[in-house]
């Protein structure tokens, strides 16, 4: 299981990569920033960027709005 | 013709035009390409109109309006069919002797026929004139046989045929495969092979599945040059057969043709058979009622040779000023507007065509080089050439690639006249190379003239006498380049410039030591750093000239020397004592007065006052002024 | 599909790089320096100068390619200073050094080509003055890529080449951005400020660049504000189910693809040209509809310019359930056109149909129009009344406010209902976000002292999908901070769209909380009013600025009766789902809630009690919110400022002590 933003638990699987992760929460705003645990996943690493088991992800969007 | 032709209709058509024209006794081909036109050939067709009329034979003897027969020296040109007999230099005046005494008395006027300039000997027919006969006509194929402007001459000429079985068949990767076994190169100057262009815009439009654009070139720049003007003036509907079997090939819908506004001759008959072709349903929507659709527009040019560059050309079509780009990504993937873009010139298009129609096979036999397997490996088909300067033939001629320089110089052109001496032939316009009488023997295709430092270009040919001063020659194509570059990079603006300053000073009988070397330093760097291939061609004419004509350049250097007498602050003019008569010819036409003497004594020309503008050389018939 | 990296050898050192990013960026990664005088690091490569020539071999193949716009290639080998590419620079540098012997970045670029002297090529062009234009080309690509106007371009042919405006004129439609300027590397164009006489013009214009700098070259990869403007998030919000659908029963729906950004891209926007509305920015988020043809109403057959549409346009015809683009557009051009807000039309017009379709009026009083969802050419017609002053166009035109005390007054179907539906606060529709689970932007919203819309506080991604305000003191003290930081650039006339529709390429080094207040950005601002004014901005002393003034504005509502905890309070329809349609709707999401967060098993429950269970929940997490943001600013517990804290902020004149509370 890992979790992001504290907020939405979603099951681990072998081989999971940062950008299922973004798939499966339809996260698909531009401007964002990924971190896994403390580490920064630059964009062009999404999709080779393993997910480890129990790993805190966050995904920040950037936006205000209006 | 108003109707949508189907594709079986394109041998009634013919035979309709067949019979048509069997109903008379002949046809009367008069000549309306624009060197014609200006030798008031408009007039001469419609006067001879009009004298068949006096003499009821409006029945019997057609009068069409061709294209340019390409024998321009001799023009305004008639040539009756189905003989053949060749008129030419008609005046309004010869048109009444031509249709009493060879239309109504049977018998052929020998005097406004061609006669050998070196036998007297009269050619009747143009099969008899050597211009003609080294010829081999692909491109210009119709030239003088059609009316350009009546898409069923075209189809009664075998037009559309192939268009017809490319539809049917219906394999555009078979097309692109026949015209790269074909061996076509670019005829617009960089001898790129088409076949290889058409399939990379293909896979590239394919990738990005995206649209993709077919474009003609027909910004034909070089001074002298009038190819392209001369195909689309005599035969355009090979144009736009071309581009249309061209677009089916590479899936494009729309092309786009780029033609110069100083051609609105050819401008006009683009238009009327562009409206005649949509009419007839073969451009537009549903081809010979098929789903495939193609349409051309017109853009035209203003003037700018770096137009012909195709980045540049087109920035100018996408309304943007006529600026070259970096071509390290090629038009072909990112062309107009950012699509795939796959650009030939008018040549190129007019040979796609008769290609189709009689197989690649055909076209790689005529030229040099093995070119089936590997459109690299040689030169195939013909070139049109445009044969202008101190020869005796000028026109519009086409040869078999492999020619040699001599052939086309000597035989279809007729030699250097006026009992001058040939010195060198310019090739491949104004960034092309000066090949002295040394290589004659070279044959004509894309990579020979490359080796010798000239190029193929577009095809222009200008021949030079003993009287042209080679340093003169590269001054005046570097100062035609400067006023041409677009000046967007530093090595062409500011290197052609400074060439340009230093061949005046030349000129001028201010040369240094140095100077030479200078000339190679600057030549070498624009050549290698420019960004587009203006620049990158543009030091020919100083670098061969420099390797042919070197001791030229060292006599304005060294001796203060001009030895062809052309550049004006080297030279004296002299009259020569034995062969004066003094006749006084020249005293009059000389502009300042300059010569005096008494009748029937050697006149003397007054250096303070001698402007050199050679006149009197020229009037002088006893060859008694000297230029030294 | 993101480029592959790929190895090539830079003077035999082996470099990894991104293919077909350009050679330079390889070669100064590399540390490596390359003399240019076209070359920026913010504009797309000029290619012109010629002095970046590198030697390459590819496949056994020599040639020389310019650095700066060569595309790196597989298997690539690159000598960036051979003997071949020596000669040619020095060269290059004397012709530039012949033409402009004094101009300094000239001089410094022959320096390091090994050239001091260009008379070779000195001739009677030669200018000799220091700030020459080198035609480098900078301004005209930052004229055409900063501000997207193409004023500046080159004329003439050759060596006759210079720099020009249209005709030679002053062109009107300069801006006077100034980006030209900044990227002018001789000081060749001069800007002449004579309008407000700022202290620090050059601190202005190097931060005004700056983002300009961004736009140019990271809004195509961020938001596309130049392309699309704000529009960019019509179908963002509906992937995060919160553009406003049927009267905020949803956020989200099938048909949005039809009047989406990219629809507006590809069949609408004609005009993308920056508006001017605040100098120099190269945003251009204001997009325009040329010839556009309206079918109905007094304009009829005109083929007209239409400003618009924008994000809010849009989101307030989904609301109203219109996903027909011709029909945003004609509803944009009239609510211009007649003087109408459009969302307050949007908004009132979805409740409306809202209300028909819940039968608490019918076709009786509309005068016969079908107000239902999606009724288009309704909308167009009540629209028309409106500004005619007729029918139903009149009553709509009051406003959501007097729509329910009126239909409640008549005693229409369930008053509760009317309220918890009517999307208005203090009387003002609800701008086009749907609040209901972010609970720090229904106060947002509601607390906002003009009325429900944005421009105090937008903290839905903050607070529902980052998760970054979990506690009530976080999002107090995002309902401090934010309101007053907005307040603060719009009262220096400052747009807030340079703040955060665009990002510096390295704000994640920023952590998430301090990143949202894009600590670069915010920073402009104080230089631009440094710039102004002379005086050093930081926050403490923005917010303290701002304070004065947001705490005046309320004391204002306060006296106008609008001030208080109850005008506060938002209508339900904002906080949660008010029909049992809108609880199915949500089901998994509301159930998981009620589970979750207060323990209970949904299975058990009724819908009625699962929907009772949730409001009281909701209302009452909305209390607390309301409790905490007032606490935070300084306010007494029904929203009204303090006396302490009018004295603290130095506004504690006796007219506004006489408002506020103890």
């Amino acid at each position: 299981m890992i979790r992001v933003n504290n907020l939405h638990d979603i099951p681990w699987r072998e081989g999971l990569t940062v950008q299922d992760v973004l798939d499966h929460l339809k996260y698909s705003y531009a401007l964002i920033t990924v971190t896994l645990g403390d580490e920064l996943v630059e964009p062009e690493r999404y999709a080779d960027t393993s997910v480890p088991d129990g790993c805190a992800m966050t995904v920040f969007h950037l936006a205000h709005g209006g | 013709m108003t109707n949508p032709i189907s594709m079986n209709q394109l041998e009634t058509i013919a035979a309709d035009v067949h019979a048509e024209q069997a109903k008379y006794r002949g046809m009367l081909m008069v000549c309306n390409g624009t060197g014609c036109v200006a030798a008031k050939g408009f007039e001469i067709k419609k006067i001879l109109n009009d004298k068949l009329a006096e003499h009821g034979l409006q029945d019997q003897w057609l009068v069409v309006g061709t294209g340019c027969n390409g024998f321009c020296a001799v023009g305004p040109i008639v040539v009756v069919q189905p003989e053949g007999i060749f008129y030419q230099k008609l005046k309004e005046k010869d048109v009444e002797t031509l249709v009493t005494e060879h239309l109504v008395g049977g018998k052929p006027v020998e005097k406004l026929m061609h006669k050998n300039p070196v036998t007297g000997a009269i050619n009747p027919k143009m099969e008899d004139i050597s211009f003609f006969t080294k010829q081999q006509l692909v491109a210009l194929r119709n030239k003088g046989l059609i009316d350009p402007e009546n898409l069923d001459h075209y189809i009664a000429r075998g037009g559309y045929t192939a268009l017809r079985r490319v539809i049917t068949e219906n394999r555009p990767g078979d097309v692109i495969a026949e015209i790269t076994r074909s061996g076509l190169r670019g005829r617009g100057g960089g001898g790129f092979p088409a076949g290889v262009k058409w399939a990379s815009g293909r896979k590239a439009m394919e990738r990005r599945g995206c649209e993709i654009y077919v474009v003609c070139n027909a910004d034909e720049g070089d001074p002298g040059a009038f190819m392209d003007r001369s195909i689309i003036e005599s035969d355009p509907y090979a144009v736009i057969e071309g581009m249309t079997l061209g677009a089916f090939a590479v899936g494009a819908s729309e092309g786009f043709i780029y033609i110069r506004k100083e051609y609105p001759l050819a401008l006009v008959r683009l238009n009327k058979a562009l409206d005649a072709a949509r009419a007839a349903g073969l451009l537009g929507g549903g081809i010979f009622g098929t789903d495939f659709s193609f349409e051309i527009r017109i853009h035209r040019g203003a003037g700018a040779f770096v137009c012909g560059e195709s980045s540049a050309l087109m920035a100018s079509m996408a309304g943007r000023a006529g600026e070259p780009r970096a071509k390290y990504v090629h038009n072909v993937e990112y062309g107009f507007r950012d699509k795939p873009t796959v650009l030939n010139n008018v040549e190129t298009w007019a040979n796609v065509p008769p290609i189709l129609e009689k197989g690649a096979a055909w076209f790689a036999g005529m030229g040099t080089g093995d070119v089936k397997d590997n459109p690299w490996n040689g030169s195939s088909g013909t070139k049109v050439f445009s044969l202008v300067g101190k020869v005796r033939n000028t026109g519009l001629v086409e040869v078999p690639m492999g020619i040699t320089l001599r052939e086309i110089i000597e035989d279809v052109g007729g030699g250097v006249p006026d009992g001058r001496t040939f010195k060198a032939v310019q090739t491949g316009g104004p960034s092309g190379g000066c090949i002295p009488a040394s290589h004659l023997d070279m044959p004509v295709d894309f990579d020979s003239l490359t080796e010798l430092g000239s190029m193929m270009g577009s095809g222009g040919m200008i021949v030079m006498d003993d009287r042209t001063c080679m340093v003169d020659v590269a001054r005046y194509f570097v100062d035609f380049l400067v006023d041409e570059s677009c000046g967007k990079c530093t090595p062409c603006r500011e290197g052609l410039f400074a060439l340009s300053r230093i061949l005046r000073r030349i000129c001028d009988g201010h040369g240094e030591e140095g100077d030479l070397d200078m000339l190679e330093a600057i030549c070498d760097t624009v050549r290698e750093t420019s960004l587009c291939q203006l620049g990158g061609s543009a030091p020919n004419p100083v670098l061969s000239t420099l390797k042919f004509f070197r001791d030229e350049y060292e006599a304005h250097i060294h001796e203060k020397r001009c030895p062809a007498g052309v550049c004006k602050p080297l030279i004296s003019y002299r009259i020569l004592e034995p062969e004066c008569t003094g006749c006084g010819a020249c005293v009059k036409p000389c502009p300042t007065a300059a010569i005096t003497g008494e009748k029937k004594k050697t006149h003397t020309i007054d250096a303070e006052k001698c402007i050199r503008c050679g006149i009197c050389f020229e009037v002088c018939k006893f060859h008694a002024v000297e230029v030294k | 599909m993101a480029p592959e990296k790929i190895d090539i050898t830079i003077n035999d050192k082996k470099v990894t790089v991104l293919e077909d990013s350009m050679l330079i960026k390889a070669v100064i990664g590399a540390g490596i320096a390359l003399p240019t005088l076209c070359y920026h690091k913010d504009l797309t490569p000029n290619g012109t100068c010629r002095l970046c020539v590198c030697e390459i071999e590819i496949k056994g193949k020599k040639r020389l390619v310019t650095a700066c716009n060569y595309p790196v290639r597989q298997e690539m080998t690159v000598w960036t200073s051979s003997e071949r590419v020596q000669k040619h620079r020095k060269l290059l540098a004397q012709m530039y050094l012949g033409r402009w012997p004094n101009v300094p970045v000239i001089q410094d670029v022959a320096r390091r080509c090994g050239v001091t002297d260009g008379a070779a090529f000195a001739s009677d062009l030669t200018d000799p003055n220091p700030k020459a234009c080198i035609l480098c080309g900078h301004c005209v690509k930052a004229c055409d890529e900063f501000i997207q106007e193409r004023i500046l371009d080159f004329a003439g042919r050759g060596i006759l080449r210079h720099l020009t405006m249209p005709f030679g004129e002053s062109d009107p439609h300069c801006i006077g951005c100034t980006s030209c300027a900044h990227v002018c590397p001789t000081g060749a164009i001069q800007i002449i400020d004579d309008t407000n006489h700022p202290v620090d013009p050059d601190m202005i214009r190097r931060h005004g660049m700056k983002v300009n700098a961004e736009m140019a070259t990271l809004d195509k990869n961020q938001c596309c504000m130049r392309e699309v403007g704000t529009a960019n998030i019509v179908e963002v919000m509906d992937r995060y189910d919160l553009l406003p659908v049927h009267n905020y029963k949803f956020g989200q729906h099938p048909d949005t693809y039809k009047v989406d950004s990219q629809v507006l891209r590809k069949k609408y926007f004609t005009q993308n040209n920056p508006d001017a509305c605040w100098f120099g920015c190269s945003m251009s988020c204001a997009k325009a509809v040329d010839g556009f043809e309206l079918k109905t109403g007094p304009y009829k057959g005109h083929r007209v310019t239409v400003d618009g549409p924008e994000y809010e346009t849009v989101g307030a015809c989904t609301n109203m359930g219109c996903f027909d683009p011709d029909f945003i557009v004609e509803f944009n051009f009239y609510c211009d056109t007649y003087g109408i807000d459009i969302i307050s039309a949007g908004t009132g017009m979805a409740f409306v149909m809202e209300c028909f379709e819940a039968g608490v009026i019918t076709t009786a009083d509309t005068g016969g129009l079908e107000l239902r969802f999606g009724a288009c050419d309704e909308v167009l017609e009540c629209i028309h009344q409106m500004s005619r002053g007729e029918g139903f166009g009149v009553e709509v035109g009051q406003g959501v406010r007097q729509l329910k005390e009126k239909w409640i007054r008549e005693g229409r179907g369930d008053a509760q209902f009317i309220r918890d539906i009517g999307m208005e606060v203090k009387g003002l529709e609800y701008s086009e976000y749907v609040p209901k689970e972010s609970l720090a932007q229904q106060a947002g919203y509601a607390m906002a002292v003009k009325g429900p819309q944005h421009d105090e506080a937008w903290l839905i991604f903050m607070d529902m999908v980052n998760n970054q305000i979990p506690s009530f003191e976080d999002k107090a003290e995002a309902l401090y901070y934010f309101p007053l930081w907005r307040t603060w650039f719009g009262l220096h006339g400052l747009c807030k769209i340079v703040w955060n529709d665009v990002a510096p390429a390295d704000n994640k080094k920023y952590a998430p909380q301090q990143a949202a207040k894009i600590p670069e950005h915010v920073d402009n601002y104080f230089k631009f009013f440094e710039g102004m004014t002379g005086e050093k901005l930081d926050e403490e002393k923005m917010l303290a600025q701002s304070a004065r003034v947001h705490n005046l504005q309320r004391l204002m509502s306060v006296l106008f009766g609008f001030g208080t905890r109850a005008e506060d309070t938002p209508p339900y329809r904002s906080l949660g789902p008010v029909t049992e349609e809108e609880y199915l709707s949500r089901a998994e999401r509301y159930d998981g809630q009620l589970r979750s967060v207060l323990g209970l098993d949904p299975e058990k429950m009724t819908l009625d009690e699962k929907r009772a269970t949730l409001r009281t929940h909701r209302e009452s997490q909305y209390q607390k919110v309301m409790d905490a943001a007032y606490a935070r600013r300084g306010w007494s517990q029904n929203g009204i400022p303090t006396k302490a804290r009018l004295r603290e902020l130095g506004i504690d004149l006796p007219e506004l002590l006489a408002l506020a509370a103890d």
